[in-house]
């Protein structure tokens, strides 16, 4: 064959491609423009730039996945020498056979009612049918323990439903990897996973790199995953290549105004040294809120029958006055529902939660509508959270409505202040808020949470939906408001880095426990649970790292909330796990200086407590 | 096993529905005017007569006792006697007010026995020629939404969907078995007789099925693992035999289970255009001669069939769907 006499060292050879999107009229709006570039078998690319800035569409045109209104404009996609877009029968045959892709959303990759198994075995005999199907069974199974798979042999036979996000991926990863592909186009395959798993894989994506020697395109919006994943970095903007340099070099010696920009703009961890956010508050005084063994179970029916979810087991906190309070985990720990029961939407099954020394869990409803005056709640979905039909003006004015507030007149003037104090303009208070963009209406969320001058502000996640930028702002908007209200304010977030900019006290949370409650700098510089080491060194940041991957985090994926291990739920992923951690939960007890930590590797709080226990004793 | 927990609380709910259904048909049977033993005896039977003949079959007796004696019977398979039929032959109401014979009335379960067979090869068959005609149709609509094929079987549909069975049926009669004598229409003398009342009620469900098929088909098309199917390698007869149309026959067999339970019910218009000797006929005759235990007893049947198909169908789809619950 032709193919294999062209033996040089380039795999792919993208020349001048230019790709736009053909608008109302045939008028063509560029979206790639003369890119050019080279992949060399083995090798790791990554492709950065912001949304909007092509990567996708170069991730599928060179996949030969385009659709409407898209279409090549010029250039050629050389794949061994061969011009794809020229040949359109030829790269459909190589399509998942010799170029291999794996997308961002897992979830819904595969049939849902098939296996795995079933699935992995139909496109390896998709694309090698010289393959029989106990060979390529075996095949399956193979990759998929060598993905980390627990138990492959029996997860081949599960259908994708009964697999995480984080193994769904690894099996997107087999299922490309299975027909031996010589290159792999990953685009943004991190991107809807958990930091610790997200560096699991990339982890996994690098050996697989060495074991395979499959050259990988990786599409990543990220620059420190980008710069943490690839042997080179290239950096795309408004559909063009602006430079191309290998990892280091590019942090140290960015070339182009775009990637010095986005360098600057990142949030660091621990740059700037240990101080953090941190006011001191007076410790003295009594905490706004008081959480203090909480926990909730719901009840599930599947298959088996029913089964009981933990989704919050024994957490306990303090927050005081004018403190920004940060509770982290990742998906699934229980952060949102622990948000619900703060918030009295739903009640403890065991401990209190005391606002103001009033058990909010206990609290008649009535009582309880009169308590959410002064405690206001601030959600993600910057869409789902307003009504479309309702003016702003109107959803603003409507919590006063509710707690009988002002005459109309009073509430109208009280909206237009609040309008002006979030930054909204006073000429949209007649209107819908369908024109506003994400920043806008999460402004506007949080008006409409202020408008009843509470004194504790709950934000469930409210800045994730937002970009780098806006997110700035809105901080700042916190940071004023703060000082002007005296607001008391609780992250809950994902987001170590924001936590980190803003927070002053954070607890950490692992399937419905507060592992660790530290204040900023201690938690950051001088975490004292495992589980908080492996969330930082799997955090993205381009800076030096001060914990690593590889020594903070083993394989494997949390525990089902449902069955839980007897002992400790972070020993299956614990590095320094001992037995005593599999058979004991341990409890939070006080590592000094406002810190607690549940683990044993906490020295005994009997021998080294240098100061009173700063929570009520538990 | 939660299968036979499953099948155990589904036979268990199905049992009350049967319950409640007979109950509420025996009372409403026992409200409306008109008597049955009036209709038995004959307009000429003397007054003292009929109210005699009423207390021996015990209905001047209470509702609830009436309704007792007859869910004992029932628990024991015994559906009871017909009032009007005997059990040697076809019937007509009351000839004479001196017929004692009531012994030689026929038994309403062997009533049924005699026509369910009919009215559930008919039902197959029908659902056989509904599934020929409607599945390319609707499939080849949900792979081009929006475009010719899609709108063609939605027109098909609209037109199929506004034709009246009985007219339908009394020109396809006349056009194929009168003009061109290519099938029998009236009666039943063997399974040629089937075919024509088959072909009439796969006509009258098929616009159901093609819209059904039509739009769960697009729907599963537009799904993410059907897009990037094509990128791992498979080929579009793979992408839509093997994926598109399993995802889609959820709902079409919930549809299907659907139809097939009217179909058993009884096809009350066809069956009687064309004669056909199933449930439907039986079941008009018994109501135009007020034939309480035959109307009950078909009714009990029916609802009978239509919980266990509802169970079939639900077992059916968790094969197919992994993820749906018993």
């Amino acid at each position: 064959m032709s193919l294999d006499m062209v033996r040089n060292e380039v795999l792919l050879s993208v020349r001048d491609l230019s790709v736009a999107a053909e608008g109302e009229g045939g008028a063509l709006r560029p979206i790639l423009d003369r890119i050019s570039f080279d992949l060399a078998p083995r090798q790791i690319l990554s492709v950065i730039g912001e949304s909007g800035s092509g990567k996708t569409v170069l991730a599928r045109t060179i996949a030969s996945w385009l659709s409407a209104p898209l279409t090549v404009t010029g250039g050629e996609v050389l794949f061994r020498g061969r011009d794809l877009l020229a040949d359109p029968a030829h790269a459909r045959s190589l399509a998942g056979r010799e170029i291999a892709y794996v997308g961002g959303n897992p979830a819904g990759a595969l049939d849902p009612t098939m296996t795995v198994g079933a699935q992995l075995v139909e496109k390896l005999r998709a694309v090698r049918p010289e393959i029989t199907p106990a060979e390529a069974k075996d095949k399956a199974i193979r990759l998929l323990s060598a993905v980390r798979i627990p138990a492959a042999e029996r997860r081949f036979h599960e259908y994708p439903f009964q697999y995480s996000g984080g193994m769904m991926q690894r099996a997107m990863i087999v299922d490309a990897l299975i027909s031996d592909p010589a290159l792999l186009i990953a685009d943004n395959i991190t991107q809807p996973l958990d930091v610790t798993v997200a560096a699991q894989i990339l982890k996994l994506m690098r050996e697989l790199n060495a074991e395979f020697s499959t050259a990988i395109l990786f599409i990543c919006s990220s620059l420190p995953v980008a710069c943490d994943a690839s042997d080179e970095v290239m950096v795309l903007h408004q559909g063009r290549v602006v430079e191309r340099q290998a990892p280091a070099a590019l942090v140290t010696r960015p070339g182009h105004g775009y990637t010095r920009a986005l360098i600057a703009e990142l949030p660091t961890l621990w740059q700037g040294g240990p101080e953090g956010r941190d006011e001191r508050q007076k410790r003295d005084q009594r905490a706004i809120m008081s959480v203090n063994g909480v926990s909730k179970a719901y009840e599930t029916r599947g298959k088996s029958g029913k089964a009981l979810v933990q989704a919050v087991r024994d957490v306990t906190f303090d927050v005081f006055p004018g403190d920004n309070f940060g509770i982290v985990g990742e998906s699934g720990c229980g952060k949102s529902s622990l948000m619900r029961l703060l918030t009295g939407l739903e009640r403890p099954d065991g401990g209190t939660i005391l606002f103001e020394g009033e058990n909010v869990g206990a609290a008649s409803p009535a009582r309880l509508r009169e308590l959410r005056r002064k405690f206001q709640l601030v959600l993600q979905d910057p869409y789902g959270s307003l009504p479309p039909q309702s003016a702003i003006g109107a959803i603003l004015e409507e919590p006063l409505k509710i707690h009988r507030i002002g005459t109309a007149a009073e509430r109208r003037e009280r909206a237009r202040a609040v309008m002006s104090e979030v930054g909204l303009p006073a000429d949209i208070y007649e209107s819908l808020p369908t024109g506003l963009s994400a920043g806008q209406r999460q402004r506007l969320n949080v008006a409409r949470a202020m408008i009843l001058e509470p004194r504790l502000l709950i934000m469930d996640e409210t800045l994730s939906a937002l970009d780098q930028t806006e997110q700035g702002k809105l901080l700042d908007l916190f940071e004023r408001l703060q000082a002007q209200h005296g607001f008391t304010y609780i992250f809950i977030s994902h987001d170590m880095t924001m936590v980190r900019q803003v927070c002053s006290r954070i607890a950490v949370m692992y399937l419905g426990e507060t592992v660790e409650v530290a204040p900023s700098e201690r938690l950051f510089f001088e975490p004292g649970h495992p589980y908080t080491r492996a969330l930082l060194s799997a955090a993205p940041t381009l800076e030096p790292r001060r914990y690593r991957p590889e020594d903070c985090l083993l394989d494997g994926e949390p525990p089902s909330p449902i069955d839980l291990p007897p002992g400790c739920a972070f020993a299956s992923r614990c590095p320094s796990v001992t037995t005593r951690c599999r058979a004991e939960n341990p409890a939070l007890r006080t590592r000094g200086r406002q810190a607690l930590a549940a683990c044993f590797l906490v020295p005994d709080p009997s021998v080294t407590s240098d100061e009173p226990m700063e929570q009520s004793d538990v | 096993m939660p299968i036979l927990r499953f099948l155990v609380r589904r036979l268990f709910q199905g049992a009350i529905i049967v319950f409640l259904v007979s109950a509420l048909i025996f009372t409403l049977l026992r409200i409306v005017p008109g008597d049955p033993v009036r209709l038995m005896a004959g307009g000429m039977a003397p007054e003292a007569l009929i109210e005699q003949i009423a207390t021996e079959m015990g209905l001047r007796d209470p509702i609830y006792e009436q309704f007792g004696r007859y869910v004992g019977g029932v628990l024991q398979g015994d559906l009871g006697q017909s009032f009007v039929r005997p059990a040697n032959g076809a019937a007509v109401g009351g000839a004479s007010f001196d017929d004692s014979t009531r012994s030689e009335r026929a038994k309403v379960l062997d009533l049924i026995a005699q026509t369910a067979p009919k009215t559930i090869q008919l039902a197959l068959l029908a659902m056989v020629f509904a599934l020929i005609i409607a599945v390319p149709i609707g499939v080849w609509g949900g792979l081009n939404p929006g475009r010719l094929p899609d709108r063609l079987a939605l027109y098909l549909s609209s037109v199929l969907v506004s034709l009246p069975n009985f007219w339908l049926g009394i020109v396809l009669a006349l056009l194929l078995s009168v003009k061109l004598n290519l099938l029998p229409a009236i009666g039943y003398k063997g399974f040629a007789y089937t075919i024509l009342p088959a072909f009439v009620l796969a006509l009258e469900i098929a616009p159901f099925i093609i819209r059904n098929l039509s739009v769960s088909v697009a729907g599963v098309m537009g799904q993410n693992f059907i897009d990037i199917a094509r990128v791992r390698g498979l080929t579009r007869n793979q992408i839509i035999f093997r994926h598109a149309m399993k995802n889609s026959a959820v709902p079409l067999l919930n549809l299907l289970g659907v139809q097939f339970s009217m179909l058993l019910g009884g096809v009350l218009v066809i069956e009687f255009i064309f004669d056909y000797p199933g449930l439907g006929l039986l079941t008009i005759n018994a109501v135009m001669q007020r034939d309480f235990p035959l109307i009950q007893g078909i009714a009990v049947v029916t609802a009978a069939a239509f919980v266990l198909i509802n169970i079939v169908v639900d077992l059916l789809a968790t094969t197919i769907d992994p993820r749906l619950d018993y």
